[in-house]
C-alpha cells in the first residue's frame, strides 16, 4: 500500500521539481509591467512634447514656427523645435534689477507650501531667451512671450467653435510677476528655504498643473481644460496639457495638444 | 481611564472568585487550554506553550476573533504592549516592538520570510488575519534558529488547517471614510486532503486631518486610503499517515493613491512546497522550498501604463530533522540555501543578487521534571560582502511547582546589511541623496531575558525582563556635503556606536465562569539613543520606542438563550510620550540639537457581538471610543480623526 502510493506520488514530484527548477530566480509575471522607455518618446500630429523637469532650465517654442514647420511636412516633429536656456544663479553686482533669487521659506512640513515668508534676495542676469518665442515652461510653470491666455471649458480641442466670436467672452490674463513660483534652488529645501527666480509668468497657463506640499512628496493635479492664448501679433492659439509624466513616470515631462492659428 | 479599569478589573476579580468558590470551578480551565496549545516558534519543534524553555506570547484563535481585525498592524496593537505601528516619510509604516524595528523583529508566516520592504519594514497588509490559526511571538534573539534579522524577536503567523469535512466563512465590515472589508473563506478535509482558499478585499478611501498651527516637526494633512486584495491558498496531502506534503500560493495587491492619477501599486506573488515525514516517534524530516516576489509599480492613469521599480526575489531551500529521544529531548540538525535578487531603479546600475547559506543544530535537553535546557548554534554565510556568522543561543526552563515557570535565556542576534542598505542612491526630491555603502558590518546583538509564569485556577500572571546591547546598528548617519557637490546633502548607511535597550513587560489576566474576562499588559522600553562613531547623535529617520505602553481588555460573553450568545468588550491602550533628538540645522550640524517631544496619547474601542445559530455573528464597534483626534497628526500621532463606528456581519457554515 504503502510503496504503491509513493510510486504514484513520484511521477508528480518530478512535475514540481521540473517547474521549481524552470522557476526564474529574478521573478515571474514581468508581463504584469508595462516597460517603456523615454528614449522612444512618441507623440502625434498637433501634440508637443518637453521633458521640463529639471530645475534649473526654461524651455522656450515659437508657435508660428511649429505651425510652419508642420504645414511644410506633415510627418515634422515639432518637439525638436523647443530650445533651452539655463536660469541664472550667478550673483551679479546690480542694486536696480529685480531679476535674481528671491529665497523663501515655506511651511512644507506644516500648513503647506502656500504659508511662505520672504528670507533673501541676490541679484543675477535676466534670464536669456531666443529672440523668436510663444511660451515657455519649466517644470509646472509657463510664460509667455507678451501674450495673454484665458482657460475655457472646453476638454477637447475639437470643441473649440469655428466661430471666433466665443473670444469675446473669455478673460485674459497677461504674464505677472512671480518671486514665490519658480522653484530653482533646493539645496535647502530639507529646512523648507526653496530659491526661487523672478519672473514673469502666466499664472492662468500655469493653472493646467498644480504642485503641491504637503504631501512630500509632492502632489501633482492636472487640469485638462483648453487654453487660449493671444499672442502679442494678435493671433490666437489653443494648448491643452494631456500628460504630466513621462513613459516611465517622471513628472514635469509634458504632453501638449495644440493648434495654431485657431 | 486606566484607574477605572484597574478598579473594574479588581472588582471583578474580587466578587468573581467568591462565586467561583461557591461553584466549584472546572478542573480544566481556559488557561490549561491555552497553556496545552501547541507552538513551535521557540524551539523550532512543537512544544506545549507551558513547556517550551523559550518564553513565547500566543495570541489564540479566540483572540484573532475576537478582536476582528483585518491585518497584523490592527491585532498587535490590540494585544501586545510596546507594539507601535507608526509612520516613516511617506506615510510608509514603521513597525516598533520594545525599541527594535522592522528589520530587527523577524515576521514569519507559517516559518517563511517575507521579502520586500519599504523604509525598512515588511509590508503589513500582507498579513491579513483571514484564515490565521494563531501568531506566536519570541520575544529577544533568535538568530541561532532564524538567521539575519532576527534580533528583537520572531513574529510567526501559522495559517489554519481545516479541521471539519467542509467549512465555508465569508465576512463583511463596514466603517467610516468607506472603510469596507470582504473576506471568505472555504475549506475541505478528507483523511488525504485538506485545502484552505481564502480571500479578503478592503479599502478606505483618503480624507485630511487638521492639525493645531505651530507644529514643532512635520505634520500629516491627509491620510492615504488604499484597497488590498489578498488571496492564499494551502493543500495539505497526507498519501500515508506520517507523511505529509504542503503546498502553497498567495498572491496581495494593494494600491494607494499618493498620487491620484499615479496610485502606488504593490503586489506579491508567493507559493512552497513542504514535505514532512514522521519516519517514527523519533525520526522527522522536513524539506521546504519557498518562493516569494514582492513587486512595487506606478499605475500612471493618464497613460494607462504600469511601471514596476522594485523587485525582490527570494527562492530558498530549507532542510530540518529532528530526532526524540525516548525521554523527550530533541537533537534538530538543520540548513537552509536562500537565494536573493533585488531589481531597485532607487539601487545603483544593475539588479543585484545576493545567496544565504546555513546550518544550524539545537539541543532541547529535558535534564528533569524541573529543568528543561535548549542550546543552539547557527553559521551563517552571505556571498555579498563575504559575511559569515556564527550565532549562539541558551534557553533554560525552571518549574518549580506545576503552575511556575522561569524561563532565561541569553541570544545572539544578527542583521547583515541589506541590498539597499548596501547599493541605494536616491534623490530624495532634493533634500538629500540616500546612499548606500558596501563595506558594512553586519549588526550584532547581545540579548538576556527572563520571565516568570504563574496560573492558578482563573488567574494568570506573567512578568518578563530583558536586555539588548546593540553593536554596529546600521541606520542613516549624519547629512553631509560632498567636496565635489557642496550644495547637495547626503545620507549614507554608517553602523553606528554600541547601545543598549532594557525594559520588561507585566501581564496579569483573568478568566471567570460567568463569561468575563480581563487583561491588563504594561510595558517599559528603555532606549538609550544611538550615535554614530564619533559620538554625534544620529539623523535618526524613526521616532524610538515609547518608553511605557499599556494594553487592557473587559470582555464578557454571555449565553442570553439557545442559539444566542452575546458577547460585549472594551479594549485599549496607554502610549506615552517620547522624546527625540533631532538636529535644528541639517546643513548646519554644529547648530547642535534639539528634543523634540512627541505627546502621548491613548485609545479606547467598544465592541460587541451576537452569535446566533452558531452560524451568523453581528458585529459592532465603536473604536476611539472618546473621540480623541491629535492636536498635530505628526509621523507617529493615530492616525485618526474620531470615533469610527463599525458594523461587520460573518457567516460560518460547516
Amino acid at each position: 500500500m504503502m510503496t504503491t502510493s509513493l510510486k504514484s506520488f513520484i511521477p508528480w514530484l518530478h512535475v514540481i521539481l521540473a517547474a521549481l527548477v524552470m522557476q526564474s530566480c529574478s521573478g515571474i509575471l514581468s508581463g504584469v509591467y508595462d516597460e517603456p522607455s523615454d528614449e522612444e518618446v512618441t507623440t502625434v500630429a498637433g501634440q508637443l512634447y518637453i521633458d521640463a523637469s529639471e530645475w534649473d532650465k526654461w524651455h522656450y517654442i515659437d508657435l508660428q514656427e511649429v505651425a510652419d514647420s508642420t504645414a511644410a511636412n506633415s510627418d515634422f516633429n515639432p518637439s525638436v523645435l523647443w530650445s533651452t536656456f539655463d536660469i541664472p544663479t550667478q550673483e551679479i553686482s546690480d542694486n536696480d534689477t529685480r531679476n535674481g533669487i528671491y529665497t523663501y521659506w515655506y511651511d512644507v512640513f506644516g500648513s503647506g507650501i502656500s504659508v511662505n515668508e520672504f528670507r533673501s534676495f541676490y541679484p543675477t542676469a535676466p534670464q536669456p531667451q531666443p529672440q523668436k518665442w510663444s511660451i515657455a515652461v519649466h517644470r509646472n510653470n509657463v510664460r509667455t512671450n507678451g501674450a495673454s491666455v484665458a482657460e475655457t471649458g472646453f476638454r477637447d480641442l475639437d470643441e473649440i467653435p469655428h466661430d471666433k466670436s466665443f473670444l469675446n467672452a473669455l478673460i485674459f490674463q497677461e504674464d505677472t510677476w512671480s518671486e514665490t513660483d519658480v522653484w530653482c534652488e533646493q539645496s535647502r529645501m530639507l529646512l523648507g528655504l526653496i530659491g526661487n527666480q523672478g519672473i514673469m509668468i502666466n499664472t492662468v497657463l500655469s493653472s493646467w498643473l498644480d504642485v503641491d506640499i504637503p504631501p512630500i512628496p509632492p502632489s501633482f493635479a492636472m487640469h485638462d481644460n483648453v487654453f487660449i492664448i493671444r499672442l502679442k501679433d494678435g493671433s490666437y492659439g489653443a494648448l491643452q496639457l494631456v500628460n504630466y509624466q513621462s513613459q516611465t513616470g517622471t513628472k514635469c515631462c509634458l504632453t501638449i495638444n495644440y493648434r495654431y492659428p485657431i | 481611564m486606566i484607574q477605572c479599569l484597574l478598579l473594574a478589573f479588581i472588582s471583578a476579580a474580587s466578587t468573581t472568585v467568591s462565586e467561583a468558590s461557591a461553584t466549584a470551578v472546572d478542573s480544566i480551565s481556559e488557561y490549561d487550554e491555552v497553556l496545552n496549545e501547541v507552538v513551535v516558534t521557540g524551539v523550532r519543534a512543537p512544544k506545549l506553550l507551558k513547556n517550551t524553555p523559550v518564553q513565547t506570547t500566543l495570541i489564540t484563535s479566540r483572540m484573532i476573533e475576537r478582536s476582528d481585525a483585518t491585518d497584523i498592524e490592527e491585532l498587535l496593537q490590540e494585544e501586545i504592549p510596546g507594539v507601535e505601528f507608526s509612520y516613516a516619510m511617506n506615510q510608509q509604516v514603521h513597525f516598533n516592538y520594545g525599541g527594535f524595528g522592522g528589520q530587527g523583529v523577524l515576521f514569519l508566516i507559517d516559518g517563511e520570510r517575507l521579502v520586500g520592504e519599504t523604509m525598512d519594514d515588511v509590508d503589513f497588509g500582507r498579513i491579513n488575519m483571514s484564515g490565521v490559526e494563531r501568531i506566536e511571538i519570541v520575544r529577544g534573539a533568535s538568530s541561532a534558529l532564524y538567521g539575519s534579522n532576527a534580533a528583537g524577536g520572531v513574529i510567526n503567523v501559522i495559517t489554519k488547517v481545516p479541521k471539519n469535512k467542509w467549512h465555508v466563512g465569508a465576512n463583511i465590515r463596514y466603517g467610516r471614510h468607506n472603510s469596507q472589508r470582504y473576506g471568505i473563506n472555504l475549506q475541505y478535509r478528507n483523511k488525504i486532503v485538506a485545502n484552505s482558499l481564502s480571500g479578503n478585499y478592503s479599502s478606505i478611501k483618503t480624507y485630511d486631518v487638521h492639525s493645531s498651527p505651530d507644529p514643532i516637526t512635520r505634520v500629516i494633512t491627509q491620510i492615504y486610503g488604499n484597497r488590498t486584495f489578498n488571496v492564499k491558498d494551502q493543500l495539505v496531502v497526507t498519501p500515508l499517515e506520517g507523511l505529509k506534503f504542503t503546498a502553497r500560493a498567495g498572491y496581495y495587491f494593494r494600491e494607494i493613491p499618493r498620487i491620484t492619477d499615479t496610485p502606488e501599486r504593490y503586489r506579491d506573488y508567493s507559493g512552497g512546497l513542504k514535505g514532512q515525514w514522521d519516519i517514527n516517534d523519533n525520526h522527522e524530516i522536513e524539506i521546504a522550498y519557498a518562493f516569494d516576489q514582492y513587486d512595487k509599480s506606478n499605475y500612471m492613469k493618464i497613460s494607462g501604463l504600469d511601471v514596476r521599480n522594485y523587485s525582490n526575489v527570494q527562492n530558498s531551500i530549507r532542510a530540518i530533522y529532528n530526532y526524540t529521544d525516548s525521554r523527550g529531548d530533541i537533537l534538530t540538525v538543520g540548513g537552509d540555501y536562500r537565494y536573493d535578487y533585488l531589481d531597485n531603479t532607487k539601487i545603483d546600475n544593475e539588479a543585484k543578487h545576493e545567496a544565504n547559506a546555513d546550518v544550524f543544530a539545537q539541543y532541547d535537553w529535558i535534564i528533569d521534571d524541573k529543568w528543561e535546557l535548549v542550546g543552539a548554534a547557527r553559521y551563517d554565510y552571505f556571498s555579498k560582502g563575504d559575511i559569515s556568522r556564527v550565532t549562539p543561543k541558551i534557553s533554560a526552563r525552571y518549574r518549580p511547582s506545576y503552575n511556575t515557570n522561569v524561563r532565561v535565556a541569553y541570544g545572539m542576534g544578527f542583521r547583515t546589511p541589506t541590498l539597499k542598505e548596501q547599493y541605494y542612491n536616491f534623490d530624495m526630491a532634493g533634500i538629500w541623496i540616500v546612499e548606500g555603502t558596501p563595506s558594512l558590518e553586519p549588526e550584532t546583538s547581545h540579548n538576556f531575558n527572563g520571565s516568570f509564569d504563574w496560573w492558578y485556577r482563573n488567574y494568570s500572571f506573567t512578568v518578563t525582563a530583558y536586555y539588548n546591547h546593540i553593536i554596529d546598528r546600521i541606520a542613516t548617519g549624519l547629512p553631509y556635503s560632498k567636496v565635489e557637490d557642496p550644495s547637495q546633502l547626503y545620507l549614507k548607511y554608517v553602523n553606528l556606536a554600541p547601545y543598549d535597550i532594557m525594559g520588561g513587560e507585566a501581564t496579569v489576566e483573568g478568566r471567570w465562569n460567568n463569561g468575563l474576562s480581563a487583561k491588563l499588559s504594561y510595558a517599559l522600553t528603555h532606549e538609550v539613543f544611538a550615535k554614530d562613531k564619533d559620538g554625534n547623535p544620529t539623523n535618526n529617520q524613526y521616532i524610538p520606542a515609547r518608553k511605557h505602553s499599556l494594553t487592557a481588555r473587559v470582555d464578557w460573553n454571555k449565553k442570553i438563550a439557545n442559539d444566542f450568545d452575546f458577547t460585549i468588550g472594551v479594549n485599549g491602550r496607554y502610549l506615552s510620550g517620547v522624546t527625540n533628538i533631532e538636529y535644528k540645522d541639517y546643513y548646519d550640524i554644529t547648530a547642535g540639537t534639539t528634543d523634540v517631544r512627541y505627546p502621548a496619547y491613548t485609545l479606547w474601542k467598544l465592541s460587541g457581538s451576537l452569535m446566533f445559530c452558531d452560524r451568523y455573528k453581528l458585529t459592532l464597534a465603536l473604536d476611539n471610543l472618546f473621540n480623541y483626534k491629535p492636536k498635530y497628526y505628526y509621523l507617529n500621532a493615530p492616525l485618526t480623526d474620531g470615533a469610527n463606528f463599525m458594523i461587520g456581519l460573518s457567516i460560518n457554515l460547516d
